[in-house]
């Protein structure tokens, strides 16, 4: 029997600053072998940081990090057992494709024989399309060849963690759209353990086993896209995902909506309201304008001072101008402090 | 106020204050015609200051002139100077005199300048300091240095020689470092490295910070160890930078006059005489103009293909 190399990376009660600012609080975290965990949040939330800690290319203030049930908090880069895709590719521009790709295989610690290292690079090259540009120099490529090369210098080696941050930012939308694909068939087939950082809400939703949400520094919630789309625990974690946004609704407005005592505000999301034309005069709201997205329409509906978008199909026979009735189907509530209230 | 700012109140402005007759004659020509106008003054001045000079030096160097005698005949002697130049034994003496200094001096200050630069390069506490305080010699002037170095290099009183007497035990003043036909040669490489070292270590310092963090930082997460990176990322990434510090010092040595005139005027004997010594002796000192003049022609030829052929090794270096 094969002992299975467990690829599992925790991190304990990480803290790091920079200067006065917190830039990690607190962090705790566990991306199981074979996850695919996508860290998401603004600018400044502490994603690339969380990378940046667990490849040993910055140390924590206080806390642990482990990879593979072995603690690597105070070893360098080089020794621990990680791959990291830069957001700026990062390629070494003096060297070819081909040399780039091999670069990590080169390492003098490990030996690995120069035809088996062929091999290897060439299967990389298949795997990204790039087998044609292996002559070239890195810095005659385009931007999403680049950075193809760049997950492909990743992907060589066989680590226990593939770090990547916002691997995809710098593509154009069908390339990224690509990628993601691409990216998510190499997680399956290579059954890769991937921490990957982005703020793009499509990307986690569609490549992640597991997102982690980071506010300021803090892992705020934690789970499936579906859970963390579903059931977030706070109106910060349901205004990152989905779009347009999630309406946040005063819940005075909906009197009439079953909520627990303590809900200030009513989340719903677009999919989740129904509007109908007004047919007596107990009208809530008022179409203001309508998006016409091609095969669905978003129509804004203004209610008292706010506002509600809606998806409508195009032929709901709505325009703008026209009092509306709004329904919520399934709402949720979040109190004053923006925490999840549950009815129970 | 705003006016002043506006692109066609400012145009309108230069059209008013054109006086009308220059301003229709400028309104008839071409833009090219008046691109022309603009750069002409400067066209003018090159033509006068270094192109004439030199075709001037080409046509006097295929005839006997002699400065000190304006007014002898002046007969042409076909390609005569440039055969009692090519075969000089002097000459050759002067060219290599010159290749001894331009590859220690060289090799030396590319050494030294790169290992500053590297230094410096960490970013240590005061480095800002530090790179002002090695600047310094660079700032002088060549004419100051020849001349405060001959003091330093005095066997009796000299400093050099003190220090180097105050390290290795020998008595300072059994040595003379100008004086004498086998450590002369050194003493200008010596002169020349400690002031011009400071050039190259700015230029490689260049080399060193257009190297982007991310790349080393790629490099550790690829596991290699700061000798390899050092191999296969600084040296590489900053060698079309030390290859230009060489052309430069390559070039400016070629030409070296200054300093070593100051110094050692090319004694003792002519074991510092460089080419450029040589050079002015002939030009200036016995008056052979045709013949001086064919002299410079071929150091300009000289330096010129080898500056040429080196480029081109940069540019290659520079596209890899």
């Amino acid at each position: 029997m094969t002992v299975m190399r467990m690829a599992e990376l925790v991190m304990e009660g990480v803290t790091k600053r920079f200067g006065a600012t917190v830039a990690i609080a607190d962090l705790t975290l566990t991306v199981g072998d074979g996850e695919f965990l996508v860290l998401l949040g603004p600018t400044g939330a502490g994603k690339t940081t969380t990378l940046r800690l667990v490849a040993g290319l910055e140390g924590p203030d206080v806390g642990r990090v482990l990879l593979a049930g072995r603690d690597v908090t105070p070893e360098p880069p080089a020794a621990r057992d990680t791959t990291f895709v830069f957001q700026q590719y990062s390629l070494y521009p003096h060297l070819t494709v081909y040399d780039n790709l091999a670069f990590p295989l080169r390492s003098p610690a490990r030996r690995v024989p120069e035809g088996k290292i062929r091999t290897r690079v060439l299967e990389i090259a298949q795997l990204l399309h790039i087998e044609d540009k292996l002559a070239n120099r890195a810095t005659q490529l385009s931007g999403g060849q680049m950075q193809r090369v760049a997950i492909g210098r990743a992907l060589v080696r066989r680590p226990s963690i593939y770090l990547m941050d916002e691997p995809l930012s710098s593509l154009d939308a069908k390339l990224r759209a690509e990628m993601r694909v691409e990216l998510k068939r190499i997680h399956r087939e290579l059954g890769a353990t991937i921490l990957y950082v982005t703020h793009d809400q499509t990307e986690a939703m569609t490549m992640a086993t597991h997102i982690g949400v980071l506010d300021q520094g803090r892992l705020v919630q934690i789970g499936s896209p579906r859970e963390i789309y579903a059931d977030p625990i706070n109106t910060y974690v349901a205004m990152r995902l989905g779009s347009p946004a999630i309406n946040l609704v005063p819940r005075r407005l909906y009197p009439n909506v079953e909520a627990p005592a303590a809900a200030e505000t009513i989340g719903v999301r677009t999919e989740h309201v129904r509007i109908r034309k007004s047919a007596n005069g107990g009208a809530v709201g008022r179409v203001k304008w309508i998006e016409h997205l091609g095969d669905q329409n978003h129509l804004h509906v203004t209610i008292a001072d706010t506002d509600v978008v809606t998806l409508c199909d195009r032929d709901a026979g709505v325009v703008v101008g026209d009092a509306v009735d709004v329904e919520l189907t399934a709402p949720l509530f979040f109190a004053a402090n923006g925490e999840r209230v549950r009815a129970n | 106020m705003m006016n002043a700012l506006d692109p066609h109140a400012v145009l309108d402005k230069a059209v008013e204050a054109t006086p009308a007759p220059l301003a229709r004659r400028i309104r008839g020509l071409s833009d090219r015609a008046i691109a022309w106008l603009f750069i002409a003054p400067t066209i003018a001045l090159l033509l006068a200051i270094n192109i004439f000079p030199l075709l001037w030096t080409i046509r006097l160097s295929f005839t006997n002139f002699r400065a000190n005698r304006p007014n002898a005949t002046v007969a042409g002697v076909g390609i005569d100077n440039y055969v009692s130049v090519l075969t000089d034994p002097d000459v050759w003496a002067a060219m290599q005199a010159t290749a001894h200094f331009l590859f220690w001096t060289i090799l030396l200050q590319t050494m030294l300048g790169f290992t500053l630069a590297y230094l410096i390069d960490r970013r240590f506490r005061g480095h800002g300091f530090w790179t002002t305080v090695i600047l310094i010699p660079m700032m002088l002037s060549p004419a100051v240095v020849g001349n405060f170095w001959a003091f330093l290099y005095q066997p009796q009183i000299g400093l050099f020689n003190y220090v180097v007497s105050f390290f290795s035990g020998i008595p300072p003043s059994s040595f003379e470092m100008i004086g004498s036909v086998k450590l002369a040669p050194w003493s200008i490489i010596i002169v020349d490295t400690w002031m011009w070292t400071p050039y190259v270590m700015l230029i490689c310092l260049a080399g060193l910070r257009s190297i982007p963090n991310y790349i080393y930082e790629a490099a550790e997460v690829d596991r290699a160890s700061r000798w390899r990176q050092f191999w296969s990322i600084t040296l590489p990434m900053a060698l079309p930078f030390i290859m230009l510090a060489v052309l430069f010092r390559g070039i400016e040595n070629f030409k070296m006059f200054d300093m070593v005139n100051l110094l050692t005027s090319g004694g003792p004997g002519s074991t510092t005489e460089l080419a450029s010594i040589t050079l002015k002796r002939e030009a200036f000192e016995k008056w052979r103009t045709g013949y001086s003049s064919a002299f410079a022609i071929v150091l300009f030829v000289t330096v010129f293909g080898l500056a040429n052929i080196y480029v081109k090794a940069l540019n290659r270096v520079k596209n890899r």
